[in-house]
């Protein structure tokens, strides 16, 4: 959501080019959950992980409202010169910014799957998630990997946000239907799996076209959650999770 | 003195000193405050089904919403479809939200955790949805309207209690919660509470023990729906018009913060968390943006600060106080 506004304001009244407000936005947003983690969730990082949890919605409502008070409940458009230019290739056609976003999305996993794999920062990560206590002997300083994690995670939904303002209206309530797909999608996908949530997004994102496409537009929310439900049921650690 | 003193210290005193004053003030204050205090016993009672399962057996439910939005929704579809009075479609708005409750338990209880929390919050946009979508049972968005006030109770000198002021609601509403509260006092001190905090506390030490965690989380769950089904079936009552948007997966979330910033696992909890968190924005007609801003930030001061809510850290408070030695 603030994403999607950062690139409203970037281009429409700013007057600066697309690519950039994806940076502008990935830093902002970056720097805004280094800030957020600090005050929040570093507090509690040794509380119930209920808490975690109410925290981070206590969170939502606190950004959902305040961009309502700051940015307005108007629904805002951001049009870009190319919004309209469609690519045809063979008997498909695609529109450009979706090929952007399809684009940017493989970046993103080959980018963050390089990171984590073949840094020394990213193994850090790895080692962090999977054992605490075992990285913290390692000489790990886990608290700051929790804080960069944390940054990034805010970063790419930010970026994830840029990307998607140009094909949806603007509003400040956008931000729950795609967050809890998303959770969803990592689900399906598995926990601590980049390919997994990739992977699971793009079967969530079927289930949700395919259902709406042959069944029914209204309901296919319900089949994406129940599809959800459905994989918890059968494997509960998700398609290349880890088995719990 | 001596009566005094053990007057003082039965912990039945206090209540029934909260409930004359919840009886009196009313009367006494009356217009708008009733309304208030009516919203805010429906909460509590949705709290105290929260609390149960949350507070005493420890599974956090934020969909609990969808519970809210069954009681609702059965209790006025059985009342204006099928022509039935008040207390038979009450009675069968109770079993139906026990039903689901059940029903929605058992796959959702074999997660644990964050999974566990994520399946409620689908399950109550799931329910959502269908509330909005499926217009020729439940109206859409715009709702069902018609729900039944209670049926007329003949007094024996002659009059008639008829349920049509806001005040007759309000103590309608307020003698379901005085139920509902001394039945989750006496569950929570019988065996089955124990068995619930014991699993709260270690469920793997639970299990190794020979208790069968599984079902009773699924009798804390089902219990817990039931309460809020009550709940949203007194609400369609006393609203008499149902719409989606009483059952927003958001009014769930509410539901958990009142009990967080009363008091999660304490008997006060579930009434404190809503009679600030309610009657505080509404008497200072709060604009609703401002309101949900402010709730926000009051909810993460209270996890990170005072994460045993009100009741919690003054119970707390009262225990240090009263084990220091008096110099006197």
């Amino acid at each position: 959501m603030l994403g999607a506004y950062i690139a409203f304001y970037v281009v429409a009244f700013f007057n600066m080019s697309y690519w950039l407000s994806i940076v502008i936005a990935a830093i902002i947003l970056g720097v805004l959950g280094l800030i957020i983690y600090r005050l929040i969730f570093y507090p509690m990082r040794n509380g119930p992980h209920a808490n975690l949890f109410v925290a981070a919605i206590a969170l939502l409502m606190i950004l959902e409202s305040a961009a309502l008070l700051w940015f307005g409940g108007e629904t805002k458009w951001l049009i870009l010169p190319y919004s309209n230019d469609v690519i045809r290739f063979g008997g498909m056609s695609l529109g450009v910014q979706r090929l952007i976003i399809i684009l940017a999305t493989l970046m993103v996993m080959l980018g963050l799957e390089l990171f984590i794999k073949k840094t020394t920062v990213g193994a850090a990560l790895e080692a962090t998630a999977q054992n605490r206590e075992g990285a913290m002997l390692c000489g790990i300083k886990v608290t700051q990997i929790a804080a960069m994690a944390f940054a990034i995670g805010t970063a790419l939904a930010g970026v994830a946000g840029v990307l998607i303002a140009p094909a949806v209206m603007i509003l400040p309530s956008m931000g729950l239907g795609p967050l809890l797909v998303a959770f969803s999608a990592v689900i399906v996908g598995g926990m601590g799996s980049i390919r997994g949530a990739v992977v699971g997004a793009f079967i969530l994102a079927l289930v949700e076209s395919l259902t709406s496409g042959y069944i029914s537009a209204t309901y296919s929310l319900v089949f994406v959650f129940a599809a959800m439900i459905l994989m918890l049921l059968i494997r509960p650690s998700g398609l290349f999770g880890k088995e719990l | 003195m001596k009566t005094i003193e053990q007057l003082r210290s039965s912990p039945w005193t206090a209540w029934l000193a909260l409930l004359l004053i919840a009886l009196i003030v009313p009367l006494v204050l009356g217009g708008y405050l009733i309304t208030i205090l009516t919203i805010v016993c429906i909460y509590a009672i949705a709290c105290i089904g929260i609390n149960l399962l949350f507070g005493y057996t420890g599974l956090l439910s934020v969909g609990h919403s969808a519970f809210l939005g069954i009681g609702a929704y059965a209790f006025g579809l059985i009342a204006i479809r099928f022509g039935l009075g008040f207390w038979p479609s009450f009675c069968a708005s109770i079993i139906i939200s026990g039903i689901a409750g059940f029903l929605i338990g058992i796959p959702a209880l074999r997660l644990k955790g964050h999974y566990f929390v994520l399946v409620t919050l689908a399950f109550a946009v799931i329910i959502n949805i269908i509330m909005m979508a499926w217009i020729e049972l439940t109206g859409g968005a715009a709702g069902l309207a018609g729900a039944p006030r209670p049926d007329p109770i003949p007094l024996p000198w002659g009059d008639v209690i008829r349920f049509q002021s806001p005040l007759s609601m309000y103590y309608f509403i307020l003698f379901f919660l005085v139920i509902i509260f001394v039945v989750s006092y006496r569950l929570i001190n019988s065996l089955v509470g124990k068995t619930f905090i014991a699993i709260r506390d270690d469920e793997n030490l639970t299990q190794s023990l020979g208790i069968n965690t599984m079902s009773n989380k699924l009798v804390s769950f089902t219990i817990s729906a039931i309460i809020a089904g009550i709940a949203g079936a007194l609400f369609a009552s006393y609203n008499t018009v149902i719409s989606p948007d009483s059952a927003s997966f958001m009014k769930g979330v509410e539901i958990v913060a009142y009990l967080i910033i009363g008091g999660a696992g304490t008997l006060a909890g579930p009434l404190v968390g809503p009679l600030i968190m309610i009657a505080i924005p509404e008497m200072l007609q709060m604009v609703p943006e401002i309101r949900q801003l402010l709730f926000g930030i009051i909810l993460v001061l209270f996890i990170i600060f005072l994460p045993k809510g009100i009741a919690g850290e003054v119970s707390f408070l009262t225990s240090r106080i009263k084990s220091q030695p008096r110099n006197v």
